[in-house]
């Protein structure tokens, strides 16, 4: 299991360092600050700090402050004023993984698959289905239906003897309502969750 | 008949009311398919009746009534723990809905709201009512549910209208019909009009809404004052209650009370029952921000007499902790050794804004400053790990597990996807289907 580097405490470690000191410790002095029995311990520490532009390496490969550790005031945990950054700009027009997969959010249920009629469409027992109610189904489209009495999910067809549902999967048939047949909703996304 | 009509304009302002149709189990019946067209009650938690779907109204099973009685008359009858999650997903979806027609809805409550359409037939190009039966139609097929709709040119009219014809029902009342409708509408079936005002009314003759708005003015003002003054012009066509798009809030007063599991004279467990109601109804009242001024308690006996006791308080207040010392004496005074009790309550009234709550001269702001940030950070815990996680010492004479039996697992609590806790689940309605 990796170890968590709790960047906010050595942070402030360093920055005591460097208060005291007025430079950047070596790896053996990091070693001794973090608490670490060996220098190649701070190795880590460091490389997550480098990332994260604390620390810089120089050209004989010491280890050197940035700005965000001299600089007085302390930039964690606090949102500094001021207008947003590049990155931020660029995360405004994404979509959350709820807008993805929901395109009329008051319509969408979830349900849980339990046959196989659809196995070879990719939707397994144990699947979770996005279900929208109230559109009218296209041929084609996966749908959950209520045929004389009893609930399935089957794509959706229509033929000039009316129409039909037909499974992926070759054991099962092509059923056509005898008596009735409700559209209870389009299946518009499958989800597999591993674990 | 009279046929003497109030205005001769059609919809000068048109405002729908939409009702749900036995809304709890409506919901359930939309999420379990399978119990369409039969009787279906929610309410096993509390024992008593809290909705009862249309095929048990038909059986003479009415919200109220106890599941005893109800299970007698009906023993087939399907009875529910209710899932109020669910129930308030649907709501949401509901006014989401009809906010797809106009920006103007208010969300009167978890199964009603009005909206606001006076313009919008330009938009829609659309006549009000077919405006109104999209928007009845959108709800119907896209939450598996009915409702029933009133449009008319007050709140007032259009709650009469939404009541007219039910389920599933539509009822357009224009101005100049409105007096045909008010002929047909008795009084109490009047918005706002409860059985004391009825009866008072009826000494004078009146019968029908219709009597109502051919009597003077002046002479319901007298009887009746700015209210009974108000529900005149609504009711003769002339809007005065506005359609508020703000988020609900208790007006008056927030109450809690619980009965216990089994009859107690245990004056510990007693009142420690009375301080977690408390608590309850305190986080209820600081979920809408607001604050108390005045607080009362009641404690029920074996034999249902109840006796109860109220304080004004010098300051508003948002904290249990700051009307313990209160509450510890009222309690003292009410409850007697001999008795067993079945049920304690609190109610906290004269509600104000807590983002405007004032100081008294003998205050010690700082103090009250501190125990105010006390109370967040309990309240934020307790959001994360479960209400009355944490809790004032009193409740430790509760015994361990007695916990909220308002959690009797409903079905979309026990059907748990993974990676949902007790405590979070999925925003969306699940489908009891198998497929």
């Amino acid at each position: 299991m990796p170890r968590k580097i709790d960047i906010a405490e050595k942070l402030s470690q360093l920055r005591a360092f460097y208060q005291q000191e007025g430079r950047a410790p070596s790896y053996a002095e990091m070693a001794e600050l973090f608490g670490y029995a060996s220098k190649a311990a701070a190795y880590g520490p460091v490389q997550k700090l480098t990332e994260l532009g604390y620390l810089q390496k120089s050209a004989n490969g010491r280890i050197v402050f940035t700005s965000k550790i001299t600089s007085q005031i302390s930039v964690l945990g606090t949102v500094q004023a001021g207008f947003p950054s590049p990155a931020e700009e660029e995360l405004l027009d994404t979509m959350s993984l709820d807008e993805f997969l929901v395109a009329r959010p008051e319509a969408t249920y979830l349900l849980t698959v339990s046959g196989d009629s659809m196995i070879e469409a990719g939707i397994h027992p144990g699947d979770l289905v996005l279900v929208e109610k109230g559109g009218a189904p296209k041929a084609g489209d996966i749908v959950i239906a209520q045929v004389d009495g009893e609930w399935t999910m089957k794509y959706f067809g229509k033929d000039n003897a009316g129409v039909y549902l037909d499974p992926a999967n070759p054991s099962y048939s092509r059923i056509r309502p005898k008596s009735s047949l409700t559209v209870g909703g389009i299946v518009r996304a499958v989800i597999r969750k591993y674990k | 008949m009279d046929d003497r009509p109030l205005m001769l304009s059609s919809f000068p302002r048109a405002i729908a009311h939409v009702d749900g149709d036995a809304f709890f189990t409506s919901v359930e019946q939309a999420i379990h398919p399978a119990l369409k067209g039969k009787p279906v009650v929610t309410g096993k938690e509390r024992g008593i009746i809290a909705c009862a779907s249309y095929e048990a109204k038909a059986l003479g099973i009415k919200r109220g009534v106890s599941l005893w009685d109800a299970r007698k008359i009906c023993p087939e009858l399907i009875v529910l723990p209710s899932d109020y999650e669910t129930y308030s997903i649907f709501s949401k979806r509901m006014f989401d809905i009809m906010r797809r027609y106009t920006p103007e809805v208010e969300e009167y409550s978890i199964d009603e709201g009005f909206a606001d359409l006076t313009g919008m037939r330009q938009v829609f190009r659309k006549s009000y009512r077919d405006i109104a039966a999209d928007m009845q139609e959108a709800i119907n097929l896209e939450l598996d549910l009915t409702v029933s709709v009133g449009l008319s040119l007050t709140k007032s009219l259009a709650k009469i209208g939404s009541d007219f014809r039910k389920p599933n029902g539509m009822t357009a009342v224009a101005g100049k019909h409105i007096h045909i409708l008010l002929q047909r509408v008795p009084l109490a079936d009047v918005w706002g009009l409860g059985p004391n005002r009825v009866q008072l009314l009826q000494k004078y003759g009146l019968k029908t809404a219709w009597d109502y708005v051919c009597r003077d003015q002046e002479w319901i003002k007298r009887l009746l004052h700015k209210p009974g003054l108000e529900m005149w012009h609504e009711l003769r066509g002339t809007a005065i209650l506005p359609v508020s798009t703000d988020a609900w809030r208790p007006v008056a007063s927030v109450s809690k009370s619980k009965t216990f599991s089994a009859p107690s004279n245990d004056r510990d467990y007693v009142y420690a029952k009375l301080v977690r109601n408390l608590e309850s109804a305190f986080i209820k009242l600081r979920r809408h921000q607001m604050c108390a001024a005045e607080i009362s308690v009641s404690l029920r006996r074996k034999d249902y007499g109840e006796t109860g006791l109220g304080a004004r308080l010098d300051r508003a207040v948002t904290l249990p902790r700051e009307v313990i010392p209160v509450v510890r004496e009222l309690f003292a005074r009410l409850y007697i050794a001999e008795a067993d009790y079945r049920a304690t309550g609190v109610v906290l009234s004269r509600l104000t804004d807590d983002r405007t709550r004032q100081f008294n001269l003998f205050d010690n702001p700082a103090c009250l400053e501190h125990a105010r940030r006390t109370g967040e950070l309990i309240e934020q815990i307790n959001r994360r790990y479960g209400k009355h996680r944490i809790f004032l010492g009193t409740g430790l004479n509760l015994p361990a597990g007695e916990g909220n039996d308002r959690d009797e697992s409903c079905w979309r609590k026990v059907n748990l996807l993974p990676g949902e806790t007790a405590r979070k689940r999925i925003r969306i309605p699940m489908l009891d289907l198998h497929v």
